[in-house]
């Protein structure tokens, strides 16, 4: 998954002549929290909601801004940014470890889209939703060659499709694997996949 | 009235297929040794312009043609000759003669019967342009769309184990119905949908209700949020007439799920639809088979249903002679009693999260409700 396919576009943005105020209410009217700014088609800086309100507030250090100034006295100047292209995980990667909520995306300069925290919650929906009617099988599978293989192998054999498959490791050299499946009978193939030898978590084995 | 034909069985996957018409086999023969089994009506099979009321032509189509035992290609995409839904032949005949039973039941109730038993149907999961889990054709959702272009408001109350998706996709956008699935969560069981924020869409928002319960659920709880919704929201929709799914399969004993309950619950829960058709639809209620596995489980509680149903005293053991054949047949014991063993001999062990398990049902009743009161009540 690439930025490009969770990136918001076109991207609604500001001039840095524009009125505080102004940029207020068009965050207020869209209902977005993040502003690109833009001059001669270049991103120049970004401006946020809290940034706005900062700026307009007795907190500000410097004293509160009068609304008429304009948006390039109060936005950030050195935005961090994205490509299309680069992977989604190094997209939340970069807004995790600087704390910040959105990364505009440049394409040759141009800014060609936005990425923020609530695209990311919608790339996580993806990648752990139900898309087809389809049970979940959970295993533990150690985290050594050919294990995952010899999971998808034991679902081919069965003639199950795999419609989504989701893993990840586990403290004592494991991984955890949530398959989804499109079968009722999760039960069956847990059976078979036991008497393979495999540690299946769900669905369980009923004492009766 | 009873709806049924000997033909049902005919809905047939194969040997060692858990969606059995040995169950129907079983059941009936079961009611004829109590000595309860009366003529039943059959019905008509459903006709091909019947079926496309709501399902794809194209859909249809592939079902006609591997009927035939012809090569598809696409098939998979309709899931069909899948290891859930393969694939036999006469099987558009089969799907169609499930439907004109449940369609034929709605007929009645729209010319006047109050209470019909369909002993058959229920394919929950057949959506418009896609067989799934075992169903090919949607015989409730054919009925449901007959009483609505009827004028009639239908609610749709399903206690399969599994969340009732075909018929709530294919009724997402309407007004006039009321779907109302209680299922094992989507987050552990197929099909994985049924989540309470799927409320529909459009003029049908605030019309479609999952009550996602979590697994090894008991009766008490299962009771419980049962008696705090159903009523609540039959009362506030005003239907004319209920159609119930009454799939066993939340049944202990089932091998595809992970609810709990008893025949116990079962009797309750029937008696209580009984009650609400009478105060919320004018006593008219349609009820179709569904979903459950366990062949011991499934016929008792089906037996249960066409007891109540006809208000008929329940027996305590299954006759001696029935009990003799079928568990010759099958090569394993069976329950002897109508209902499950009790204590001392409790039928599965004590399940030590029973409390968290109870909250947590309530929570999400809770979120149920919430999601939907500014929709459904007015």
């Amino acid at each position: 998954m690439l930025v490009k396919d969770v990136m918001r576009s076109p991207v609604l943005t500001v001039e840095p002549g524009m009125t505080l105020e102004e940029a207020y209410r068009f965050l207020l009217e869209k209902g977005i929290r993040h502003l690109p700014v833009v001059a001669e088609g270049k991103l120049v800086g970004i401006l946020t909601d809290r940034d706005l309100r900062l700026a307009m507030s007795h907190l500000n250090p410097g004293g509160p801004l009068p609304g008429s100034t304009p948006v390039a006295a109060a936005m950030t100047r050195k935005v961090v940014t994205a490509h299309p292209l680069d992977p989604v995980e190094e997209a939340a990667r970069v807004m995790r470890e600087g704390k910040i909520g959105c990364l505009p995306v440049l394409e040759d300069g141009r800014l060609v889209g936005m990425v923020t925290g609530i695209d990311l919650l919608d790339a996580l929906l993806r990648l752990t939703g139900v898309t087809e009617p389809s049970g979940r099988l959970e295993v533990r599978l150690p985290d050594r060659v050919g294990e995952l293989a010899r999971l998808t192998g034991f679902l081919a054999g069965r003639g199950v499709n795999i419609h989504s498959l989701l893993s990840y490791p586990e403290d004592g050299g494991f991984v955890r694997a949530v398959v989804r499946v499109n079968t009722l009978e999760t039960h069956l193939l847990a059976e078979g996949l036991r008497q393979e030898g495999f540690e299946v978590i769900w669905p369980p084995r009923k004492p009766w | 009235m009873v709806i049924y034909r000997d033909e049902y069985r005919l809905y047939d996957f194969g040997p060692g297929h858990p969606f059995s018409p040995v169950r129907l086999e079983m059941l009936t023969s079961l009611l004829q040794a109590l000595g309860v089994w009366r003529q039943p009506l059959e019905p008509p099979e459903a006709t091909r312009e019947e079926v496309l009321t709501v399902h794809s032509q194209r859909l249809v189509k592939r079902v006609e043609a591997a009927s035939r035992g012809e090569r598809v290609p696409d098939l998979e995409y309709y899931g069909l000759g899948t290891g859930d839904t393969p694939v036999f032949p006469g099987m558009d005949r089969a799907a169609r003669i499930l439907v004109g039973g449940t369609l034929e039941g709605a007929r009645r109730i729209l010319a006047g019967e109050k209470r019909v038993l369909q002993l058959g149907g229920g394919l929950h999961h057949a959506q418009y342009d896609r067989a799934s889990g075992f169903c090919v054709y949607n015989d409730l959702s054919v009925a449901i769309r007959y009483l609505t272009q009827a004028g009639l408001r239908v609610a749709y109350l399903d206690i399969d184990v599994h969340h009732g998706d075909g018929v709530q996709w294919i009724h997402y956008e309407e007004k006039g119905v009321l779907t109302l699935s209680l299922h094992e969560t989507g987050r552990y069981l197929f099909p994985g949908t049924g989540h309470v924020h799927e409320i529909g869409r459009g003029e049908g928002v605030g019309r479609k209700l999952n009550l996602p319960l979590e697994p090894f659920t008991e009766d008490e709880s299962y009771l419980e949020v049962f008696e705090a919704l159903v009523p609540w929201a039959l009362e506030a929709f005003r239907p004319d007439v209920l159609l119930v799914q009454s799939g066993a399969d939340a049944h202990y004993q089932d091998p595809l799920a992970d609810l709990l309950l008893t025949t116990r619950a079962y009797e309750a829960i029937l008696r209580l639809i009984l009650e609400y058709a009478q105060a919320y639809t004018g006593g008219r209620v349609l009820f179709t088979l569904g979903g459950g596995y366990s062949l011991d489980a499934t016929v008792r509680v089906w037996a249960l249903l066409y007891l109540v149903f006809h208000g008929l005293p329940l027996p305590e053991r299954l006759p001696e002679g029935w009990l003799k054949e079928w568990q010759a047949r099958l090569e394993k014991p069976l329950t002897p009693t109508l209902h499950d063993p009790q204590a001392p001999r409790a039928p599965y062990p004590e399940i030590p999260r029973k409390e968290e398990i109870a909250r947590r049902n309530r929570l999400t009743l809770e979120r149920l409700m919430e999601l939907v009161r500014p929709h459904l009540v007015h």
